[in-house]
């Protein structure tokens, strides 16, 4: 021990997302822990860096029918379709318990036309406890049937248009890795006025039931998730950064098969500034407690006083 | 804020009951209050997730820990709690399973001593209060545990119980019969020959699909069968049932046609058990709902249902 040498108590997790500061880089990823009140059971929600919210459309959505998830290995797949109350429920009954949360709270937003977007996002944009939105643009516009997350000018469009009606809430993108070059889908985000990146959504995946051929989701395909995708997510991360966000100055959020601060810390090596967690989660409830305490001693350990310091620095 | 809702446990015994059927034990340092029909989420203890401590530049348990999640669940499995006891200060709980697939491959290599994760107690028990004096309880296959637990609480609140206990062949039944095992046996009388269910005063009505061995044909047609035979008034008979899903549809049709209350315990596909991926759905009566029905999730607003709530011939069933 040197005279330098940091404690893991002292070591600075705070980060700033283009404004809003985080006491520590570890989010929840959206769909993975509903609204807050079931994930507060089971985790004291102030430890989180961030808390991102199931997704919120205008009018209410049942959802799939089951089987609307499958393990597959080292991963799952998921077909929820973006069950929810619609904005007026949301507002309603989710919006209180948000107010109490004692995290910034970010709401993922889903539309299937430009319109739905901004209704939600100017709606939300009104209510002060709402710190971002989210956009999840892997879902297909209603009006030609194409997601609006794979084309960058169809993205670009998009982004610009709810731009003006989110003035106070960060504006996040979630960059589909269903794309040819993430880079060009990422570049029209920031040129549609993106305050923030994340990345990525699931990977389009399928299984097969061999006794009776069918599908084993209802929805026929879904996301894949977990540890099986995190290969895929780092890459895009890089990329991202590398070729896009570091110079445009816009911070990423990255996501993608993330159980253990080891996880964490190649995601910051890959140029994010945040993390976040999803189908961990479902495991282990706690996991952004653990991956918060395990950074503090990996940085520790190497004499850094800031997870700051591990953005970008792949070699 | 933070609850004590995830235990780590100690396999105690794992013994293989029948075949493809096991009854694991496990005892816990915590584990809060529990009543039949609610289950418990079982993992491997997250190793990958509590050993940050090391951190070789080498690697090695990062890549022992992903290679886990290929031969082991990655997500937890959802299993009805068999039974339930205090041990001193510590609770032992029972869950019996059937080897399907990776999860279950997983808890049968357990041995004596192996710690797994226990998340639980969760979800809805059976309601059991009613004034009405007689409860009868139907399984089909893997459905029959719950009913376990469930006959112990129904012998306490002093209920007149009967199980129903159906199984493809005699070698999947995972009760221990006591006495003759006589084949194709009517099915007009309960007698107490399992010794599982004997234990709490409950006599039992067995049926295989095969004959092997009593009542011979699906428990539903047993339970029709003893019914005729044994009539019961509807307002003094509540009925639980626990199976595939086409047995349980077939039981909540015969309740609802004579006006027997009945009450379904359903099993979903389900990631976290808590609420938190909206995963294990299932289609109920709602009124008050656009197109009046909405889904319910199996984790916490079941796993027990009203059998009239459910939307059997749904197409939002999609079993």
């Amino acid at each position: 021990m040197n005279d330098s040498a940091i404690t893991a108590a002292e070591v600075d997790l705070t980060v700033d997302l283009a404004g809003l500061a985080l006491r520590n880089p570890v989010m929840t990823a959206s769909g993975t822990s509903g609204y807050g009140p079931e994930h507060a059971e089971l985790m004291d929600l102030t430890k989180l860096g961030a808390f991102v919210t199931k997704a919120v459309s205008v009018e209410p959505r049942k959802g799939n029918p089951p089987e609307r998830i499958v393990e597959t290995s080292a991963g799952m797949l998921n077909a929820i379709g973006l069950a929810n109350d619609g904005l007026d429920g949301f507002a309603a009954n989710k919006v209180p318990f948000i107010e109490s949360m004692g995290t910034p709270v970010i709401v993922n937003v889903v539309g299937h036309s430009v319109e739905e977007f901004q209704t939600v996002c100017r709606r939300l944009d009104g209510i002060e406890c709402i710190a971002g939105v989210e956009l999840n643009v892997s879902c297909p516009n209603v009006a030609d049937g194409l997601e609006f997350g794979t084309d960058p000018v169809r993205l670009r469009a998009l982004v610009s248009a709810v731009r003006g009606c989110v003035s106070r809430a960060k504006l996040i993108v979630k960059l589909s890795p269903n794309v040819t070059d993430v880079t060009a889908t990422a570049r029209a985000a920031i040129e549609g006025g993106a305050d923030v990146l994340s990345a990525i959504n699931t990977v389009v995946g399928m299984a097969i039931n061999v006794d009776t051929w069918k599908p084993m989701l209802a929805n026929r395909t879904g996301g894949l998730s977990g540890p099986a995708i995190k290969p895929i997510a780092l890459n895009m991360v890089h990329r991202v950064y590398r070729d896009v966000a570091k110079d445009a100055n816009v911070p990423i959020i990255g996501m993608g098969g993330i159980s253990s601060w080891r996880d964490a810390v190649e995601f910051f090596l890959a140029g994010a500034t945040a993390v976040a967690v999803g189908t961990a989660l479902f495991v282990e409830p706690t996991t952004p407690i653990r991956i918060c305490e395990g950074l503090r001693e990996y940085l520790s350990k190497r004499g850094m006083s800031s997870v700051r310091d591990l953005v970008g620095k792949l070699q | 804020m933070s609850s004590n809702k995830i235990n780590v446990g100690r396999v105690v015994a794992n013994p293989q009951l029948c075949r493809e059927h096991y009854r694991l034990t496990v005892r816990l340092a915590g584990f809060a209050q529990a009543e039949a029909g609610q289950f418990v989420h079982l993992s491997p203890t997250a190793d990958m997730l509590t050993e940050y401590r090391e951190f070789s530049t080498s690697g090695s348990w990062d890549g022992a820990g992903w290679l886990r999640t290929v031969a082991n669940p990655m997500l937890r499995r959802a299993f009805s709690i068999a039974g339930m006891r205090a041990v001193g200060d510590d609770v032992e709980l029972d869950v019996i399973y059937r080897v399907v697939g990776k999860g279950t491959s997983w808890l049968s290599r357990l041995v004596s001593g192996s710690s797994l994760s226990v998340l639980g107690p969760l979800g809805l028990p059976f309601p059991i209060h009613s004034t009405k004096p007689h409860a009868w309880m139907v399984s089909g296959g893997v459905g029959l545990p719950p009913m376990l637990w469930l006959s112990e609480a129904l012998a306490k609140v002093g209920k007149k119980a009967i199980a129903f206990c159906g199984a493809q062949t005699a070698d999947l039944l995972a009760v221990t019969m006591s006495g003759e095992r006589s084949p194709r046996a009517d099915a007009a009388n309960a007698t107490l020959s399992a010794k599982e269910f004997a234990a709490s005063g409950t006599p039992v009505v067995i049926s295989t699909d095969d004959g092997s061995l009593g009542f011979s044909g699906h428990i539903g047609a047993a339970l029709t069968a003893y019914h005729k035979a044994q009539s019961c008034d509807a307002d003094d008979l509540v009925v639980y049932t626990c199976g595939p899903e086409r047995m349980m549809a077939f039981v909540a049709r015969f309740c609802f046609d004579r006006g027997i209350e009945c009450h379904v315990c359903m099993e979903r596909s389900m990631a976290c058990g808590t609420g938190m991926c909206q995963s294990c759905v299932v289609p109920v009566r709602d009124d008050d709902t656009d197109g009046a029905w909405r889904y319910r999730l199996c984790c916490r607003e079941g796993p027990v249902f009203s059998a009239e709530d459910v939307l059997w011939e749904s197409p939002a069933m999609a079993k």
